[in-house]
C-alpha cells in the first residue's frame, strides 16, 4: 500500500463528504464557466447587433468647404465633386489589418433630380440615392417597407414624403432624366431624411447619373466590441488617403455605454456565484475537522511525519478538485449551448468557446479545494495528537 | 544497559486559568522484553506518559533515552521515523481508520516503508494470523466486533516489528472473556522479545506483567 492508496480509498468510502465536496465544487465550476461563456457570447452578439444597427463610420471625399450635415448623413458632395470616392475604394475597406470587423460597407451615390410622375403630379426636385440594397437594409434594420424592396435596375424604393408630395402609389411609374422606373416598394416614415429620398441600385444611379464607378459616401458599421474604432478608422484612412474617415462618436459611446453596463451586470453576478459556492466548499469541509483531527493523530501515532500526512491530503485534494473541474467545465459548456441561442434568440448564433475556460476550471477548483482543505489539515496538524486521543 | 530510561520526567499542561502537573518528576528505567503493568485513578498521568514515551507530547522538563537516543532532542522528523521503527501504539477506543478495510489498517505503518507491496502483504499476511484474523482481512472496521476491532489495532501496531509496546487501556471497552484473550496477545507478543508498557485498571491483570508501577497525581508510589 502506497499513500495515495489512502487518499483513493478516503474519496471512495467517504461517499457523502466527497459527495459534496465534490458538488460544491462542480456547481462553482460549472456556473462561473457558464456565466463567462453566456456573458462573452451574449456580449459579443448583441454588441454586434448593436454594431449593425446604422453606421457608426462615415467616409466622404476630403474637401475644403464646410461640410453639409444632416443626421448623420454628409452631403456635402452632392454639388462640389471634384474630389470623389470610387467603386473599389469600398474593396479597399476590407483589406485593413482589422478586416475582420468590418461588418457591413455601403456605399451610396447622391444626386438631386428632377422627377416626373406618371400620374401627372407635376415635376418636383427629389435627392435620388444609389445604394446596393442587400447592404442597405441590413445596415438600417429599422426599414419598414410595404411593396418589396427593388430586385431589378428599374426599380425604386420611395420615402413616405416621396410618396405624400408626388401622390405616388406602388408599381406605378415615374421619369428621371428620360428614364423610367417603377415604384415597388414605399419606405414607411423613419423621421429622418430617408423619407424624402428616392432610392434606386447603385450602378443603376451611376450609369443614370453619368458618373461610372462614382461614390458620394460610404456608410460602413464596424464590429467594435474588441478592438477600438480609433483603430479602424486610422487603418481605414490610411488606405483611402483621399478620404475623410469619421467614427459618428454619439452612436458609439451610447452602445459601449449600454455593452459595458451588461458587462458589469455579468461580472457581478460571477462574483456573487463564486463566494456562494466557496461558502458552500468551506462549510462542508470545516465540518469534517474533528473527524481528520482523530484520523491525523492516528497517522502520527504510527510513525507518519507530518510530510505524509499532507501528503494523503493534498494527493486527495487534487484528485476531487480535478474531477470536479473537468465535470463542472463539460457541465458548463453544455448548459452554456442551451442558454445561449435562449438569451441571444437566435438559434444559429455560432458559440464561441473559451478554452482558457478550462485552465481556469482547472485552477480555480483546485484554489477553492486547497484553501478548504489545507486549512483544517493545517488547524489538524497543529493540534497535539494526544489531544485527539484524549477526546475519544 | 535499560532499554528506556525515564529521568526526572514533568508535564505540565497549562490551561487559561489553570495549570495541571500530569506528571511530576518521575524517573524509571524499563529493561528489555519487561512486561510493565500502569496501574493509577483516573487523571493520575498515565495517558500523558505513556504518550511522552511514545515520542508524541514532549516534556515540560526531564528526558527519555530509549536504545540510547534522547528521543526529544531530535528534530521532529526523526521523531516520527522513532515512532515507526521503536513504538507500536494500541489504544483503549482502537483508533483504527474507518474508511479503511481491517488489513489497510494494518498496511499504514507499511505505507512509508521502502518495502515492495508483496513483501508488505506478506508482513500483513503473517500477523493477520497470530492476532487469528486471516479471514477478515477484506472486511471493513465497523463490521468487526470490538475484540476483533482490538486484535486489528495490535496486528498494526506490531506489524513493522517494533521493539516496544504501548498500550493504554486496550481492554477498557472489552468484556472479560474478550480481555482476557488479548492479554493472552500481550502475552505472546512479550514471549516474543518485545518490551511492553500497559496502562490497566485491572489489578488482574498485573499477574501477566513481570513489574507493576502505580502512579498517583503524577508521581510514583512506591
Ligand atoms: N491535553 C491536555 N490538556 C490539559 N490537561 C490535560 C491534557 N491531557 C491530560 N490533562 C490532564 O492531566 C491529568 C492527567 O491526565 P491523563 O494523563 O489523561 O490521566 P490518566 O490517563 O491517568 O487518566 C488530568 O488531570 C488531565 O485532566
Ligand atoms: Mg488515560
Amino acid at each position: 500500500m502506497k499513500l495515495y492508496n489512502i487518499s483513493l480509498q478516503s474519496l471512495r468510502r467517504r461517499k457523502a463528504k466527497t459527495f459534496f465536496l465534490i458538488i460544491g465544487l462542480i456547481l462553482s465550476v460549472a456556473s462561473v464557466v457558464t456565466l463567462l461563456t453566456v456573458s462573452k457570447n451574449v456580449n459579443q452578439s448583441i454588441a454586434a447587433n448593436l454594431d449593425e444597427f446604422g453606421a457608426n463610420i462615415i467616409i466622404t471625399p476630403k474637401t475644403d468647404d464646410i461640410s453639409i450635415n444632416y443626421a448623420g448623413m454628409s452631403i456635402n458632395n452632392v454639388s462640389y465633386n471634384n474630389n470623389e470616392l470610387h467603386t473599389n475604394d469600398v474593396e479597399k475597406i476590407r483589406t485593413i489589418k482589422n478586416k475582420d470587423n468590418i461588418s457591413i460597407v455601403a456605399p451610396k451615390l447622391l444626386s438631386v433630380e428632377i422627377i416626373n410622375p406618371a400620374n401627372g403630379t407635376g415635376d418636383k426636385n427629389v435627392l435620388i440615392t444609389g445604394v446596393r440594397f442587400n447592404d442597405e437594409i441590413r445596415l438600417k434594420k429599422w426599414w419598414n417597407v410595404t411593396g418589396k424592396i427593388p430586385s431589378k435596375g428599374n426599380e425604386v424604393l420611395i420615402g413616405s414624403e416621396v410618396k405624400k408630395k408626388l401622390g405616388l402609389k406602388l408599381n406605378e411609374w415615374l421619369k428621371i432624366r428620360d428614364n423610367d422606373f417603377i415604384v415597388s416598394g414605399i419606405l414607411d416614415a423613419t423621421g429622418s431624411q430617408e423619407d424624402v429620398m428616392i432610392f434606386m441600385d447603385l450602378n443603376e444611379s451611376q450609369k443614370l447619373l453619368d458618373k461610372k464607378d462614382k461614390v458620394s459616401l460610404i456608410e460602413v458599421a464596424a464590429l467594435c466590441y474588441d478592438c477600438p474604432i480609433e483603430e479602424i478608422v486610422q487603418q481605414t484612412s490610411s488606405v483611402l488617403p483621399g478620404a475623410n474617415v469619421t467614427p459618428i462618436k454619439q452612436t458609439i459611446e451610447s452602445k459601449m455605454t449600454a455593452m459595458h453596463r451588461f458587462e458589469h451586470f455579468s461580472f457581478g453576478i460571477s462574483a456573487v456565484i463564486l463566494i456562494i459556492s466557496m461558502l458552500i466548499v468551506f462549510t462542508n469541509v470545516n465540518a469534517s475537522v474533528t473527524e481528520r483531527t482523530k484520523e491525523i493523530g492516528i497517522f502520527l501515532a504510527v510513525g507518519f511525519r507530518k510530510s505524509h500526512v499532507m501528503q494523503i491530503i493534498l494527493f486527495e485534494v487534487i484528485t476531487a478538485s480535478l474531477l470536479a473541474a473537468l465535470i463542472g467545465y463539460v457541465i458548463g459548456f453544455l448548459a452554456s449551448r442551451f442558454i445561449i441561442p435562449v438569451l441571444t434568440m437566435d438559434e444559429s448564433t455560432r458559440i464561441v468557446y473559451d478554452y482558457s475556460l478550462m485552465i481556469f476550471s482547472v485552477g480555480f477548483s483546485l484554489a477553492v479545494g486547497f484553501i478548504a482543505s489545507i486549512y483544517p489539515a493545517v488547524k489538524a496538524t497543529r493540534l497535539d495528537p494526544t489531544t485527539a486521543f484524549r477526546s475519544l | 544497559m535499560s532499554l528506556i530510561e525515564i529521568n526526572n520526567l514533568t508535564k505540565k499542561y497549562k490551561s487559561a486559568n489553570e495549570s495541571v502537573l500530569a506528571v511530576n518528576d518521575i524517573s524509571l528505567s524499563i529493561g528489555q522484553n519487561e512486561f510493565v503493568t500502569l496501574l493509577g485513578q483516573s487523571g493520575s498521568g498515565k495517558s500523558t506518559l505513556l504518550t511522552m514515551l511514545g515520542g508524541l507530547a514532549e516534556p515540560t522538563s526531564g528526558n527519555i533515552v530509549v536504545d540510547g537516543i534522547n528521543i526529544y532532542e531530535l528534530p521532529s522528523k526523526s521523531i516520527a521515523d522513532y515512532r515507526r521503527e521503536y513504538i507500536g501504539f494500541v489504544f483503549q477506543s482502537f483508533q483504527l481508520i474507518p474508511y479503511l478495510t481491517v488489513e489497510e489498517n494494518i498496511f499504514l505503518p507499511l505505507s512509508i516503508s521502502d518495502l515492495t507491496n508483496p513483501e508488505q502483504k506478506q508482513l500483513v499476511n503473517q500477523i493477520l494470523e497470530k492476532v487469528h484474523l486471516e479471514k477478515k482481512g477484506k472486511r471493513l472496521i465497523n463490521e468487526l466486533s470490538g475484540g476483533e476491532q482490538q486484535r486489528v489495532a495490535i496486528a498494526r501496531a506490531l506489524v513493522n516489528d517494533p521493539l516496544i509496546i504501548l498500550a493504554d487501556e486496550p481492554t477498557g471497552n472489552l468484556d472479560s472473556k474478550t480481555s482476557e484473550e488479548i492479554m493472552k496477545i500481550f502475552c505472546e507478543f512479550n514471549d516474543a522479545e518485545k518490551t511492553i508498557v500497559m496502562v490497566t485498571h485491572n489489578t488482574g491483570f498485573k499477574k501477566y506483567s513481570h513489574r507493576s508501577i502505580e502512579l498517583s497525581d503524577g508521581r510514583l508510589i512506591n
